[in-house]
């Protein structure tokens, strides 16, 4: 495309000047001229022909003089047009005051073409970088469109509705979070209703974050959402997700997940740990306990992974608490982890609350812990509380 | 975050420093290329100042372990700190690695 130059100048010969002289670069298409004769025309020029990149402007004119153009213009706020101030040598006073203005450089008449000409080329330099700036800008701000949405879609597919159980005496509470560290994150929890008594309870971590980890996120979610539909136990549940996500996973990456079942009506607890962090239970009288390590390894990784499947029983009062590394791994500036002693802490203080209520105090409490530093890992937790 | 790769008693040690977090993975995977193609000699990551791991270094180690054993080597850990050793624990990775 052209570069279209405005030169503003009340001596008409410039007019012929500059075309003859760059009659080359005009055939060729590469320098595009128009011509104002004073800053009002200027100005009225700059409004219709709204892509002109460089201005070459005389600094006195009647009317409207150059200075008061320059002004006009950078009232206009586009960093990709330029002027270039002309006028006598013995000028140097407006010269100066222009150059202040945001001019971006200036020819003394009677004008050296050739000067003008290498001033032209370095201000065109300026303008594509300003302009090849500007595209990628608005790139990146189209990228932080699409990932907010994203950021929406992906809190869309985390359950919110409890599932609801018809039988007498399986009334729960339940509670939940999920806090990308990034716009998107690799953690999720989910909940979904199995049959008239029993509830899938998941925890999981992908590794890494952002968009990679998302995308394996949303397809772990979807695999073992729809096995653990099925009915089938947790480490059949743990097996053919495994099974379906070696295939799907690119460079090892891999998902921890913690899988549980749990009978509404009765608290018996079937689950299985896939490298997941070991989940706490809050007994109804303050105790707490730390659920067994994993015995098996994370999902995607060997297509030959075996699962086991544990218990573990809830009476009414207790609660289970199934967290992801983002809680215990919250660093500070001073990169001090948050660790388990302060998750315990305020888990032994809690007995009695609502399970919503414990999750808003673990987070304000990483939140005041971590500080100025930037949130290092995705945070998740899921409790569920069996009440009488 | 550094890592280092020298070659002794025809094994391919790997000397880990620092923090390998999410952000240092991308460095540490090409840092560990030349482990990939160990021709069937045993490896050692030395962790004695890796101070940190998360899940994107533990997918590092998990490539290096597949390709290894491929070849026929085997992949020592050496000297875990115990947040990591907490870590190998709770992932089962105790259970893939020989830890010296």
């Amino acid at each position: 495309m052209a570069i279209k130059i405005l030169s503003v100048d009340d001596e008409l010969d410039l007019e012929l000047l500059l075309t003859q002289y760059f009659r080359r670069k005009i055939r060729k298409g590469e320098y595009e001229f128009f011509f104002a004769h004073n800053g009002i025309e200027a100005l009225k020029m700059l409004l219709e022909q709204r892509d002109i990149d460089i201005i070459l402007s005389d600094i006195n004119m009647p009317e409207m003089d150059g200075l008061t153009l320059l002004t006009k213009i950078n009232e206009m706020a586009n960093p990709a047009l330029k002027c270039i101030m002309v006028s006598a040598y013995g000028d140097m006073s407006n010269i100066r005051t222009a150059m202040n203005n945001g001019a971006f450089d200036f020819a003394t008449k009677p004008i050296d073409l050739d000067d003008l000409s290498v001033t032209i080329e370095k201000a065109i330099e300026q303008i594509n970088f300003v302009k090849q700036s500007q595209k990628e800008h608005s790139q990146l701000e189209m990228i932080k469109t699409d990932l907010a949405v994203a950021a929406e879609i992906q809190q869309a597919i985390l359950p919110k509705k409890r599932p609801e159980f018809q039988a007498e005496g399986c009334a729960f509470d339940m509670g939940q979070v999920m806090i990308p560290a990034k716009e998107i994150g690799g953690d999720f929890y989910d909940y979904f209703h199995i049959d008239d008594e029993h509830m899938g309870l998941v925890m999981a971590d992908v590794s890494g974050k952002g968009i990679p980890a998302a995308l394996f996120m949303a397809v772990s979610r979807t695999m073992i959402r729809i096995s653990g539909l099925q009915g089938i136990n947790t480490a059949q549940c743990m097996r053919q997700s495994n099974k379906l996500l070696t295939k799907e996973s690119v460079d090892n990456m891999f998902v921890t997940v913690f899988y549980a079942i749990i009978n509404v009506k009765t608290g018996e607890v079937s689950y299985c740990n896939a490298g997941h962090n070991p989940p706490y239970i809050l007994r109804k009288d303050g105790s707490l306990e730390k659920m067994p390590y994993s015995e098996t390894f994370m999902l995607g990784v060997f297509e030959d992974t075996e699962f086991t499947e544990e218990k573990t029983k809830l009476e009414k009062g207790d609660m289970l608490l199934m967290y992801t590394d983002g809680v215990d791994e919250a660093f500070n500036p001073q990169n001090e982890g948050f660790g388990d002693e302060r998750l315990e802490q305020i888990l032994k203080e809690s007995a009695g609350d609502s399970c919503q209520n414990i999750i808003d105090k673990v987070i304000d409490s990483v939140k005041a812990f971590v500080g100025e530093a930037p949130q290092s890992d995705d945070i998740t937790l899921l409790a569920i509380k069996r009440i009488s | 975050m550094t890592t280092e790769i020298r070659e002794e008693n025809n094994s391919l040690i790997a000397v880990f420093k620092g923090r390998l977090d999410t952000a240092a993975a991308v460095q540490t995977t090409k840092d560990v290329e030349p482990l990939m193609n160990a021709e069937g000699k045993d490896v050692v990551l030395d962790c004695t100042e890796l101070e940190y791991i998360s899940s994107s270094g533990l997918r590092i180690f998990i490539s290096i372990l597949k390709s290894v054993k491929a070849q026929g080597g085997k992949v020592n850990v050496k000297n875990i700190n115990d947040e990591i050793r907490k870590v190998f624990l709770m992932t089962g990775f105790d259970k893939l690695f020989t830890i010296q």
